[in-house]
């Protein structure tokens, strides 16, 4: 059995990957173009308060410029732009989504603009894309009982997890589940995945969302749960004495690292240099810091509490590709999950 | 007809209309007319119309005291309620008095079908008359800041602020008790599902760094306390104390999430 990485292993003398050394460190914001001029930004929802912070601040800092905002579930604004280019119209110029999916069908209807590669280039080599930029991203982890469980209890194959005997917590019915079995299923195929699920029920307990699965971790109903990373970290912080800790597995969707997304529908430089902005180093910083997520750019530090990005193992998947949620659903309903 | 409304009625009417400018508004599927957003040409049809319920209860106990349960066909109370456009008004600007507007016609109804004594059912009937009389007088007062142009128009709106959640998800465990005492419990329970994987999920992480034990309450709540007394069957009093339980704890919440805000850094 492959053996775990966790938050508390020196993460960082496992060295950089080779993707990193071809980054472009992410600028200042002192650095980037004014803005002039009036854009319309579709926004789903999110880290609600804290994105109407950064936009509210990219306003502030640019007087002659005017952002206007619609707000939905990301899935209904990715249709009704579909749904307006189909019309002969384009109500909004910049598309930014809380996940891939929505991002891939935008793209994939031919809407969205060819981002410049100077900016695409600050991101890690596998999260880069010619039409569309993750903004930032939270990665699949392992929440487990410290009160029973040591980090070396934990398989670093999230294939192998089912076969420990460990109780598992897990939120079957949650968006961000549903996209790890997607990733389970492209990178493993169907039937391994209705096997592993299968396994996994028989040792599963379900909680309606994923912090739900953190806090009965802690509270110790289960062993090992399967959840975000932000969860964790938020718990620790109101409650540093927690008794719960990450686990992360290796090259397998039990780490995938899925991400908001954000792509140009309108031409012209105002939505690229608009893009840039949330690039910068100041938005990156804000991000990690604030709602905890994980800056997919070079020169910026994760969020308190998780291993740098480099030191994991994240696979290799188009996220766009984890929109395909219905062989996903029928899956999981096949094997009893749902 | 005329009515009139007790000075601390009124007093927490206006109080909690007054709430309703700075909130947004949510609820559920039904149809709702464009009355809504007219109360003010509307008043009169409303008056009538919630006489006109009242009249009929009335007849409907008097056939019960002359004739028994079943010719009083005590069923027709709700086809009645449905009748009328007060119906939305209330719905969509008071949904507190709309689920107790459910109770007391359920109160009228069971009272008749379980063959209780008259005066019983005359206390009931009582319960119903004046939880329509408040209502219409909060339709009123609604129809005048409506009128001013302070009041939103009735459509579904989003939030977009975690602060902002708090106001929708209290709402909509009004809803909840509404649909409950509408008897509609898998509506219900619909409702508080719906509320928790779509609003209170959404800030439950910025809540838990402020106070875990809390998050941890209300996950509680939204799971296990108020799903099961729906399913239960808990009269209709004994959920809307689970409720209320839950918005006091949104309260403090809301103040938590408030003062998290004021002490954030700044982006740049």
């Amino acid at each position: 059995m492959r053996r775990r990485v966790f938050v508390a292993a020196a993460a960082g003398a496992l060295g950089a990957w080779p993707w990193l050394a071809s980054r472009a460190q992410a600028p200042s914001v002192a650095s980037l173009p004014a803005l002039e001029g009036e854009l319309t930004l579709y926004l789903g929802r999110g880290e609600g308060g804290l994105y109407e912070n950064v936009l509210a601040a990219i306003e502030e800092r640019n007087p002659k410029f005017t952002l206007k905002v619609r707000r939905g579930p990301t899935a209904a604004l990715a249709n009704a732009i579909v749904a307006e280019a189909g019309a002969g119209v384009r109500r909004a110029d910049v598309f930014w989504a809380v996940d891939a999916g929505a991002i891939g069908l935008v793209d994939n209807a031919g809407l969205a603009r060819e981002l410049p590669t100077d900016l695409t280039g600050q991101l890690q080599a596998q999260f880069r894309y010619p039409n569309w930029a993750p903004v930032s991203g939270r990665i699949r982890t392992l929440p487990f009982f410290t009160g029973r469980l040591a980090a070396t209890d934990i398989p670093t194959d999230i294939m192998a997890l089912p076969d420990t005997g460990l109780k598992i917590g897990w939120a079957p019915a949650y968006a961000s589940f549903q996209s790890f079995i997607t990733a389970m299923r492209i990178l493993e195929g169907d039937a391994a995945t209705a096997d592993w699920l299968r396994r996994t029920r028989a040792n599963a307990r379900s909680y309606a969302g994923e912090l739900g699965v953190v806090m009965g971790v802690e509270r110790g109903e289960v062993d090992i749960g399967f959840a975000n990373h932000y969860y964790t970290l938020r718990l620790k912080s109101g409650k540093p004495d927690a008794s719960v800790a990450l686990a992360f597995t290796r090259d397998d969707a039990g780490c995938l690292v899925n991400a908001s997304g954000i792509l140009a529908l309108a031409p012209g430089e105002l939505p690229v240099n608009f893009i840039r902005y949330l690039f910068s180093r100041e938005v990156q910083s804000y991000l990690a810091r604030e709602a905890y997520e994980l800056p997919l750019v070079s020169g910026v530090a994760g969020p308190a509490g998780l291993p740098p990005l480099a030191s994991l193992a994240p696979p290799q998947v188009d996220l766009t590709r984890l929109a395909d949620l219905k062989p996903t659903l029928d899956l999981m309903r096949d094997s009893g999950v749902l | 007809m005329s009515f009139s409304i007790p000075a601390p009625t009124r007093l927490r009417m206006a109080f909690a209309l007054a709430a309703l400018l700075v909130a947004s508004q949510t609820w559920a599927s039904g149809a709702i007319g464009d009355h809504v957003n007219a109360m003010a040409d509307h008043i009169e049809q409303y008056s009538g119309e919630v006489a006109w319920l009242i009249g009929k209860v009335d007849s409907m106990v008097d056939t019960y005291a002359k004739d028994g349960a079943e010719a009083a066909a005590p069923a027709a109370l709700v086809d009645y309620w449905e009748a009328v456009d007060f119906h939305s008004a209330i719905e969509t600007h008071y949904i507190p008095l709309y689920a107790s507007i459910w109770q007391g016609l359920f109160g009228v109804r069971t009272a008749i079908e379980q063959g209780v004594p008259v005066a019983q059912v005359r206390e009931e009937q009582a319960r119903l008359e004046r939880v329509l009389w408040q209502s219409l007088g909060a339709v009123k007062m609604a129809a005048q800041y409506q009128a001013r142009g302070l009041l939103p128009r009735v459509e579904t709106t989003s939030a977009d602020t975690p602060r902002e959640s708090v106001d929708v998800i209290k709402q909509r465990l009004d809803r909840v008790l509404a649909k409950y005492a509408e008897q509609l419990p898998k509506e219900a329970i619909g409702i508080v599902q719906e509320t928790y994987l779509n609003l209170f999920e959404g800030i439950e992480g910025a809540l838990i760094e402020q106070d875990a034990e809390l998050v941890e309450e209300l996950e509680l709540d939204f799971n296990v306390t108020l799903p099961t007394a729906i399913q239960d069957g808990k009269p209709v009093n004994d959920v809307r104390a689970v409720i209320q339980a839950m918005q006091d704890k949104l309260d403090t919440c809301k103040a938590l999430l408030t003062a998290a805000e004021q002490s954030r850094g700044k982006v740049f």
